[in-house]
């Protein structure tokens, strides 16, 4: 580095020498790399000015852009440096000046999303700032301009990372982390569950560590949990209670306070010290338990009742011994309880499902069982209802119990019973296939538009030879009138309209069978044009006649 | 009473057509009778059987429209009695434009009778 610094200072007096004597200097290829180089963020003031000096002297290409940026990054770290410099030195020297450059560099961190507060030039300008911040702050005994919710921010920038670029970049975050532990004014307070966030009876005792940012236990701290209410109902099952402290983690024994199963958000505030910052923590904490199952009852019901059911408890875990019948005219039903095991109290978990296993087949069918309003769970078997579900495979299933929750610790699955379904055999299938599903499924063929119904040929020939009748029936009237063509000149205009007339008639039948517009507008303009000079002659020529015969 | 003055009123009118009615205009009448009586059984048809190829219908019924009202105007130009009316345009000019109009009303037609 330090080579390169000379090289640089050797080439611009050489340069800026020789450019008073020469018009041209030759310059490799590696100078001018060297040149380009030195203009980076880790230069100092003097190397950035001599390199970009001597890159314009020789007329070689600047990147100006990386220029202006280097030249910002350099103005923060300086800054820095004289905050460090300045808490060193004597505290009757006059450093109000200084002290007030906290606030400007404070104005220029940038805020991103709420949750992070940085430079812009990197992680190690913001850790280095606030390690020169407090060491200013603590030497001159004035408390930083930083507020509460910006230590945060920085925080949490500073501690993102869990690996670091360089040596610099880790000294740097260190330096922060031991001033941010041991200043006068602010100390951040990390608060986090010792394991998963879960209390049940086995273990009644929530465990905090309360630690600063190098952690190391705040011994000095009260933890005190403000309040603690369940999320589903946001009834208050805690408040105001205290946290002892043991081995270093504070403990708090929360199943004393008998809460029911289910997730509880905690209000924890961390007292005893004024520099504490950040010492109100939202926690979620589980509280689980485990499920005992209570007076499942297995029974057959006949279908019209007429005679009454037989009932089976079975106890868990043990499995009923009889296997139980359903067919047609039975069904099959049970109900059970399930309820905290150490409390009484009825559960509804979130899964309890009754799964019929066919041993033979491998089918399996899976219902989910339903509590009613006095938390009683029943399930009923129709086999009649149900036989496409079972596609009507008559068998012995083998029934199971599922029941699952997040706050279960025990997870149950228990085979009750033995169960016998008959389904008429008529609508079993022969052969029993897998129920296939990444198959290519069957191809829809494409349903062309259909022709509209039209009525008999018939009737529309009827039609057609009633609407052409009227013809003759003008042809009747006019000889009834005695329309003669006797005034028929055979004048050579007269035979053209007639003829270019009868073209224009045979034009259009053309036109409907075999041309278009364009080709139709093209010969009706020589055919009509034809038929317009000849019949203006043929009337001009009657109208002579009229005048002269009136 | 009115049964009677009905039947009258038409005899009498009748009667003053046949008898004062020039020849010509007899023809174009015969002639308007004769399309009107084209479009209505078109319209019949379309009635009883439905409206399949309702392009069809709606340009042989514009026709049958089209030609009586051109007819009827025909008719107006060329009545004696009307000629002061129509001093610029003589029977053979009305013809005349009788023709051209029917030659634009058949194209239209035959071009949308598909």
């Amino acid at each position: 580095m330090f080579l390169v610094v000379l090289c640089v200072v050797f080439i611009q007096c050489q340069v800026n020498i020789y450019s008073a004597f020469y018009s041209f200097i030759p310059v490799s290829n590696d100078t001018r790399d060297l040149l380009l180089a030195t203009v980076s963020e880790d230069s100092t003031a003097s190397q950035i000015h001599q390199s970009v000096s001597a890159l314009s002297a020789l007329g070689l290409p600047l990147a100006s852009q990386e220029v202006v940026s280097a030249l910002k990054a350099l103005h923060v770290l300086i800054i820095i440096l004289a905050l460090l410099t300045a808490s060193r030195l004597s505290q009757q020297a006059e450093l109000g000046d200084i002290l007030e450059e906290i606030e400007d560099l404070a104005a220029r961190l940038d805020d991103l999303g709420g949750v992070y507060l940085q430079f812009e030039e990197g992680l190690e300008a913001t850790a280095l700032f606030v390690s020169a911040a407090y060491s200013l702050s603590d030497h001159v005994d004035m408390e930083p301009p930083l507020k509460e919710d910006q230590v945060i921010q920085l925080v949490n920038s500073i501690f993102s990372k869990k690996s670091w670029d360089s040596l610099s970049e880790a000294f740097s975050v260190a330096s922060a982390a031991a001033s941010l532990s041991n200043n006068h004014f602010h100390v951040p307070v990390i608060v986090s569950a010792q394991g998963p966030a879960a209390v049940s009876h086995s273990h009644p005792f929530l465990r905090l560590q309360v630690t600063d940012v190098l952690c190391q236990p705040l011994s000095s701290a009260s933890v005190l949990a403000e309040s603690a209410s369940a999320v589903s109902s946001k009834s208050a099952v805690l408040s105001q209670a205290l946290f002892t402290l043991r081995d270093g983690v504070f403990e708090l024994n929360f199943m004393a306070s008998q809460p029911a199963s289910g997730y509880y958000q905690f209000s924890v505030a961390i007292a005893g010290d004024s520099r504490f910052v950040a010492n109100h923590v939202e926690l979620k904490v589980k509280v689980s338990t485990r499920v005992a199952i209570n007076n499942m009852d297995l029974s057959v019901v006949d279908k019209d009742q007429s005679i009454g059911p037989k009932t089976t408890r079975v106890e868990y875990p043990t499995k009923a011994k009889a296997s139980f019948m359903a067919d047609g005219h039975q069904n099959f039903a049970m109900t059970f309880q399930l309820v905290d095991e150490t409390t009484g109290v009825e559960l509804t978990p979130h899964q309890t499902f009754v799964r019929l296993h066919n041993q033979k087949t491998g089918q399996e069918v899976v219902f989910v069982a339903e509590p009613d309003s006095k938390n009683l769970y029943k399930f009923e078997l129709d086999t009649a209802e149900r036989k496409t579900e079972f596609d009507s495979i008559s068998g012995t299933y083998a029934l199971y119990l599922m029941v699952g929750d997040a706050t279960l610790e025990n997870p149950i699955l228990w085979n009750v019973a033995d169960v016998v379904l008959k389904f008429l055999d008529e609508e079993a299938p022969g052969t029993i296939q897998a129920k296939t599903l990444y198959v290519p499924k069957p191809e829809i063929p494409h349903l062309f538009r259909e022709p509209e119904k039209k009525p008999p040929t018939a009737v529309s020939n009827t039609f057609t030879a009633l609407v052409l009748s009227p013809f003759l029936l003008l042809l009747i009237l006019w000889f009834k009138l005695g329309a003669n063509i006797s005034n028929f000149t055979l004048s050579p205009s007269t035979i053209l309209f007639h003829i270019g007339h009868a073209a224009t008639l045979g034009l259009m039948y053309v036109y409907w069978t075999h041309l278009n517009m364009f080709q139709t507008l093209k010969y009706l303009a020589i055919i009509g044009s034809l038929t317009f000079l000849a019949g203006n002659r043929m009337l001009a020529q009657k109208a002579v006649k009229r005048y002269t015969h009136q | 009473m009115s049964n009677n003055s009905v039947i009258s009123v038409i005899s009498r009118f009748l009667e003053e057509y046949a008898s004062s009615t020039p020849n010509k205009l007899k023809v174009i009448d015969a002639y308007l009778l004769y399309v009107m009586m084209t479009g209505a059984l078109q319209f019949l048809y379309c009635l009883l059987v439905g409206t399949f190829p309702f392009n069809s219908f709606l340009s042989g019924f514009i026709s049958c429209v089209g030609s009586f009202i051109l007819a009827v105007c025909l008719r107006i130009q060329i009545n004696p009695q009307n000629k002061g009316k129509f001093l610029s345009i003589s029977p053979e000019r009305a013809f005349a434009d009788f023709l051209f109009a029917h030659t634009v009303l058949h194209l239209v037609v035959i071009n949308f009778i598909g």
